[in-house]
Parts: C-alpha cells; sequence; structure tokens
C-alpha cells in the first residue's frame, strides 16, 4: 500500500566555485503526519532525514545523472533539480518506492531551452523546446528484513517493519553492479546471507527497470 | 485569544440586553466605545500611533527601508506586516502562546492590504527591479480587552498617515550605473496617501442580532463574528469568518450591510481627527503613555 | 532566514525559469470563454474526481481531483491531548494542518510551512469545526451534523469566474478596474448555514453578496458527487447482503 509521490522542479543557479561545471541535485523525502499515525507535524524527523540522505548517497554514487550535464555555461549558469519526495501512504518499505519513484520522475522530466544572452548575461528560457535528461543507471533498490539472522523477507510491510530485528537495503544499477548498501543497526548478518540479498536485489532491479521503461513508453505513446 | 469566563446568567442578561440594543456599557448595537489616538508616538521609528479602545491598547511603529522588489512585481514596493502579542496584554501570551495570533492578526492584515487601492505601492518604487521601500508595519498588543483587529486597523491607518518616507533622489554616475542619495534635510519628505487604507470592523453575532466592538464578555456569548475592513468608499478588502460556530446566510448579509455603514462612517472622523492633530504640529502636547 | 539542517540543501539562490521567458506570458481575454472552456459568469463548477478510503494508514481518507488540482486529505486520531493543563476535558478537539508540496506551484515552494498554509490551515478549521460534534466521543466514527460543502469565485470588474483554476486566480488583469478580489465560502448545505467566509481583493458590498450567493449555488452542485462517493465508500466498506 506504500505510496510515494515524486516531484521534480528545475531551477536556475550559479555554480560553486569549486565545481563551475557542474549542476546541483538536491532530494529531499517528507514522511509528512499525512502518511501515517506515527508521524507528527514538524520538522523531519530522523527517519525522514535518515532517507533523504539515503537517497542522495544513490544518486552520487549510481551516477544516474551526471552533475556535470546540469550545467549551462560554465562557471555561470547550471540548472538546479530538486527532486521533493513526498510519501503519501506508509505501508513499510519507503526506501524502495523513494528510489523508484525518483527515476521514473527523471525519466520523465523535461528541461525547457537555456541559452544565456551575452550582452546582458542574462539566462533566456525558450519553453517551446524541451528535452529529456540523460539517465545514464537505472539504480533499483530492494529492501530485506532479517528476524533473528535466518528468516528474510522481501518488502517488509509496515507491520513486519516493526517487529524485525534488522533491516537491509540493497541499491544495484542494470549492469548488476552495486551502487548502495544500507544496513541501519540491528543485528549482524552473515556474508552468505548478503550475497543472497544481492543476487535478489539484481533481479528486482531487470523486474522494476522494465515496469518503469513502459510505464515511460505508455506516457510518450499517450501524449 | 484572551478569554474570560462568563457564567449562564450573565450570558442570559447580555444576550437580553443585545437583544433590546442596549449592551452592558450602556452602548448601542454598532455603537464603538471611547477611541483615544495618538501619533508620533516612538520617535525612532518613521510613524508611530497608539490606539487605545476601551481597555485594549496598541502600538504600530512603522519603519522604511530600502530593499529589492518581489521579483513577480519590479515596480512596486511592499508592505510587510508583523504583529507582536507580547505576554504584557495577557499572560496567555507568554513563551510561544501569543504566536498562532500573531499569524492570524498579520495575515488577515496582508489580505486586507491584498489589491490596488489601499495603498499605491507603485509610489513607494525607486527604481523599478532593484530598489524599492519597504514598510515595516509592527503591531505590539500592549492590553488585550477585545477588539483586537478594529484597533489594530485604525492604529495602522494612524502611523501610515504618520509616516515619513525620506526623498530620494536618482543619479547617474560616470559608468552608467545609478546611485541612490538620501536626502539629509529630515523635513524633506514624502508623506502617502492613506485616503483609500481600509478600517477593519468586527461584527461579533450575539444571540439573533450583531454587535460592533465586542468587549470580552460579550464575545464570550458569541458563537462566530465576521470581519471586514472596509474602505472610506465603502468597498470591502477582506472579510473573514472568526470564531468555532456557523451563521447563515441571511445574517452574514446583514452583518456585511451592517459592518459597510458602520466602517465607512469611521473613516470621515478619524481624518479629520489625525489632520488635526498633524496641524497642532510641535506644540502639541505629548500625552505618551502615562494618561 | 534559518538554516534548514535537517534536509538535504542545494544552492543558496535559485531561480524559476519562467522569470527569464523569453515570450512573456500569455494574458486571458477578459471577456468570452475561459482556458478551459467553461462559461464565464455561471456557477460552472469543474468536473471532480472523488475518492474516499485510499490511504490504508488513515483513520479516514480522501482524495479528490478537479483540474490539475490534486489534493489528499487523512484524518487520524484520537490521540492523548498533549496540553493537558488547559485542555477542556468535555470535549474533543480538531486540529488541522494543510501544506503544498514543494512543486505543487509554478514556483518551487519551500518545505517550510509558509504562512499561507498556516492560513489556509486556520481557515479550513474555523469551516470544519461547526460540522462537528465534538462534544460527543468517537466511536465508530465522527458524528456530524451535515456535510462541509466550499466554492471560491473571483470576481474581475463585471464579470466573474466560479472555482478557478491557478492561472485564474493569479492572473491580475490589467486594466485598473474596481471589484476585483477573490471570495471563498464554505457552506452546510442541509443546515443553510454557512461555517467559513473569506475575501479579499476590493469589492462593493452588493457584489460580495451577490458572490456569497453564487458560491452557494456552487456548493450544491458538487454536493451530489461528494454524496456519491461517500456512499460508494461505505457500501464498499459493508457491502449490502446479496439477495438470494
Amino acid at each position: 500500500n506504500t505510496t510515494v509521490i515524486c516531484g521534480i522542479k528545475a531551477e536556475l543557479a550559479n555554480p560553486t566555485v569549486e565545481a563551475p561545471g557542474k549542476g546541483y541535485i538536491v532530494p529531499n523525502v517528507d514522511l509528512p503526519p499525512l502518511c501515517s499515525s506515527r508521524f507528527r507535524p514538524g520538522p523531519p524527523g530522523e527517519q525522514a532525514q535518515a532517507a533523504s540522505q539515503f537517497i542522495a548517497d544513490v544518486i552520487e554514487s549510481s551516477e544516474v545523472i551526471q552533475a556535470e550535464d546540469l550545467c549551462i555555461e560554465r562557471g555561470k549558469l547550471c540548472w538546479v533539480l530538486y527532486c521533493d519526495l513526498m510519501c503519501l501512504d506508509y505501508d513499510g518499505n519507503v526506501l524502495d518506492a523513494c528510489v523508484i519513484a525518483l527515476l521514473a520522475a527523471l525519466k520523465n522530466t523535461q528541461l525547457p531551452e537555456v541559452t544565456v544572452n551575452t550582452e546582458t548575461c542574462t539566462p533566456v528560457v525558450n519553453l517551446e523546446k524541451r528535452h529529456g535528461l540523460n539517465i545514464h543507471k537505472h539504480p533499483v533498490g530492494a529492501s530485506f528484513c532479517v528476524f533473528d539472522d535466518s528468516i528474510l523477507l522481501v518488502d517488509p510491510t509496515a507491520e513486519e517493519e516493526s517487529l524485525l530485528t534488522s533491516q537491509l537495503t540493497v541499491v544495484t544499477d542494470e549492469a548488476a553492479r552495486l551502487c548502495a548498501v544500507h544496513k541501519p543497526g540491528g543485528t549482524s548478518l552473515s556474508g552468505e546471507k548478503l550475497q543472497e540479498c544481492i543476487s535478489r536485489a539484481t533481479v528486482r532491479q531487470k523486474e522494476i527497470q522494465k515496469l518503469i521503461d513502459k510505464v515511460i513508453h505508455s506516457v510518450k505513446t499517450s501524449q | 485569544m484572551a478569554t474570560v469566563q462568563v457564567s449562564e446568567a450573565e450570558k442570559v442578561y447580555i444576550l437580553h440586553g443585545i437583544r433590546d440594543d442596549l449592551r452592558v456599557d450602556g452602548r448601542g448595537c454598532e455603537d464603538y466605545r471611547h477611541m483615544e489616538i495618538e501619533t508620533d508616538v516612538v520617535s525612532n521609528t518613521d510613524g508611530s500611533s497608539k490606539v487605545t479602545l476601551g481597555h485594549t491598547v496598541v502600538l504600530v511603529g512603522i519603519k522604511t527601508e530600502i530593499g529589492k522588489p518581489r521579483p513577480m512585481v519590479p515596480d512596486e514596493g511592499y508592505l510587510d506586516f508583523f504583529v507582536d502579542c507580547s505576554a504584557n496584554a495577557t499572560p496567555e501570551f507568554e513563551g510561544r502562546g501569543g504566536e498562532e495570533l500573531g499569524t492570524e492578526l498579520s495575515n488577515t492584515l496582508y489580505r486586507a492590504f491584498n489589491n490596488k487601492h489601499s495603498l499605491d505601492l507603485k509610489s513607494l518604487c525607486i527604481s523599478p527591479g532593484e530598489h524599492c521601500w519597504v514598510l515595516y508595519v509592527d503591531v505590539l498588543l500592549l492590553q488585550c480587552d477585545g477588539n483586537l483587529y478594529d484597533a489594530i486597523s485604525i492604529a495602522i491607518k494612524a502611523a501610515l498617515f504618520n509616516t515619513k518616507i525620506p526623498r530620494v533622489h536618482i543619479s547617474a554616475d560616470d559608468e552608467g550605473g545609478r546611485e541612490i542619495e538620501l536626502s539629509d534635510d529630515p523635513y524633506d519628505c514624502v508623506r502617502l496617501n492613506v485616503e483609500n487604507v481600509p478600517c477593519i470592523v468586527t461584527l461579533c453575532k450575539v444571540g439573533h442580532r450583531h454587535v460592533v466592538d465586542a468587549t470580552l464578555q460579550e464575545k464570550a456569548c458569541s458563537v462566530a463574528s465576521l470581519i471586514m475592513s472596509v474602505t472610506h468608499r465603502g468597498t470591502v478588502t477582506c472579510t473573514r469568518k472568526v470564531g468555532g460556530g456557523s451563521l447563515d446566510p441571511e445574517s452574514i448579509f446583514e452583518m456585511t450591510e451592517a459592518g459597510k455603514r458602520v466602517g465607512k462612517a469611521l473613516h470621515a472622523p478619524l481624518m479629520k481627527l489625525l489632520q488635526q492633530e498633524e496641524s497642532l504640529g510641535r506644540k502639541k502636547q505629548k500625552v505618551g503613555f502615562l494618561s | 532566514m534559518p538554516v534548514d539542517t535537517k534536509r538535504v540543501r542545494g544552492p543558496e539562490v535559485s531561480q524559476s525559469p519562467s522569470l527569464f521567458l523569453c515570450k512573456p506570458a500569455k494574458t486571458l481575454p477578459p471577456d468570452g470563454l475561459r482556458a478551459d472552456g467553461r462559461q464565464r459568469d455561471q456557477v460552472d463548477v469543474r468536473p471532480v474526481f472523488v475518492r474516499c478510503g485510499l490511504v490504508s494508514q488513515a483513520k479516514g481518507s480522501a482524495y479528490i481531483e478537479a483540474g490539475n488540482t490534486k489534493l489528499i486529505c487523512c484524518v487520524y486520531g484520537p490521540r492523548e491531548t498533549e496540553r493537558k493543563d488547559e485542555t477542556d476535558m468535555k470535549c474533543g478537539r480538531l486540529t488541522t494542518d494543510m501544506r503544498f508540496t514543494p512543486f505543487s506551484c509554478q514556483e518551487r515552494g519551500s518545505w517550510i510551512q509558509g504562512s499561507h498554509d498556516k492560513d489556509l490551515s486556520l481557515m479550513l478549521h474555523e469551516s470544519l469545526q461547526p460540522a462537528l460534534c465534538l462534544h460527543k466521543y468517537p466511536h465508530a466514527g465522527i458524528e456530524m451534523y451535515d456535510l462541509v460543502l466550499s466554492c471560491s469565485i473571483r470576481q474581475d470588474g463585471t464579470s466573474y469566474v466560479v472555482d478557478p483554476s491557478y492561472m485564474e486566480e493569479n492572473s491580475h488583469s490589467l486594466v485598473d478596474s474596481e471589484n476585483q478580489g477573490g471570495l471563498t465560502v464554505a457552506y452546510l448545505p442541509s443546515l443553510n448555514q454557512i461555517s467559513g467566509l473569506q475575501s479579499d481583493g476590493d469589492m462593493t458590498e452588493d457584489t460580495l453578496t451577490a458572490g456569497v450567493r453564487t458560491c452557494i449555488e456552487g456548493c450544491f452542485k458538487i454536493y451530489p458527487v461528494i454524496q456519491h462517493a461517500l456512499a460508494r465508500a461505505v457500501r464498499r466498506a459493508a457491502p449490502p447482503p446479496s439477495e438470494s
């Protein structure tokens, strides 16, 4: 039942001095009080902060989009992609849902063409010419929960999450490369089990990528 | 908001009185309490006023600063409202208690001024897209005795009337850039046209009638009130229902009609008073806070 | 501006590309049809799509779509009161919280709740409270006196549009005409009571009165749709005994 919505807003900004040829990708995960009774209004809780950081790590390590692609004019102008993820229904395993939502939203993003007016140094935006983003990799996460170091459960629900002893998220891309492994505390896990999780995650990645491609294709044909 | 406990018997007494157009303090249903207005009370603001309405005391200070215009409206200045519910007014405001009421009040003020006529925002523009005047309107509640909205809006109008904005000279420098120069003469300043600034009238539904300028006791007997900000021409710039109850459409129509009448009548005497005080000039005897 | 340390931060300043459009945005023709083909000066509410009970974790939830406006609402509770010292134990308390997702408007919003959101939360609170029986303890559901419906209009000179879209709400006509503004009315249809009223702009009293009447009419247009959605949700939760 978990539902996550991802919105991507692109804005223009000046790149940093340290990285003049790079744009910004700013992912944020919000777990509002709306999605479950466990969250209260106010600033984001620990879980939301951890999730935001996790998504940021996934984007960086998987190179799903390269920050260089977001540069419009070196040292002067670049895109900022605000990827805002909001959970609408919290029924466990938000991390996987967030990664999938993010990937699908990125694939669906169309940026307008921007040129810099050389005389006034102000950007000129042409909304009629739009192009998609260059998606390099397709990272997909698979979460497992562990009971007593022996039983592995894929895609835990909220109820299972409240009972588990340890949790593990593995993110892999289409080349079966490992992008991120996230295991926040809990009981220990044997090496073989971890191997098993990784191989399962690669299988899952293929399924999800097929699904996303299908959806993106159907969106394109319906337009 | 500051509330008082009213017993059932007292409620009945107030309700019956209002039914017969006679309120506990002897007023009719559309009468205001005694009001005192004084402008130019805080010397380090650009405009200030203090309004006393019954036992409600409100102090408004206006500071002008040069800021950057909002990107969507590059050729206008803007107003910034802040309402401080100090714990002086009532112990309930201690800590963060007054914050909620403060946001509610300032949001309503934004709404009341959210139109083209209230204040000529274009006159606050210095150079489009670059510089404009920003008026920081700070409201301080000193004492709460009901009817905050009305007192605040009158105080704001008086303070805006009193506001002096230094005259600005724009001179082009050698490189084609522009330089802003403030006039040194403290008497060389621009005044705002406050003719269209609205005043807020709060109508409290008590029983089957509605009263203007309700005291805390009367407010405790009412289920809902209607806030209206009315200009001197009788147009309405903002309405809002507050309170936990609901109103039937007919009584809303009656209340807007009465609100318009009362609000319209408020402006002429207020302007006259402000001009009178202004004409006294420096001879004016300061009453200050010890009145 | 306080620094938000609990979220991933981007650059300090960024600007929306819509500020640098090479072509000016289209302005609405003052007369004739509206951008989505609806009529002006008529109670022409957008068709709404409503479903109840979508969020599995909530005690009650609803999703509504009107044009491109999409909104989800959940109800949680009852909870233990936080402020034990001053609460009146005789009745329940309603709290409302409304927020925009950062990507909901043309300009990207902040994650921090702005004053606009707070204002809407308050308005929602005031509009809903009269309809709830807070003095009764909630058992299987929360008892309500009536449904609360709401409708808005935008007045522009002598003409008005009902249920304005984002563009209509935010486009100010260049003509400096009198009588401009917006009005929102929350209404309890079967009790004929107005539970919420809010307006801004600059309108005469007659316009305001006429506007309130128009809004009430608009509320009656959505009434059957909401009733239908509720009935559908109840039927699904407890299917009527099949006749065999």
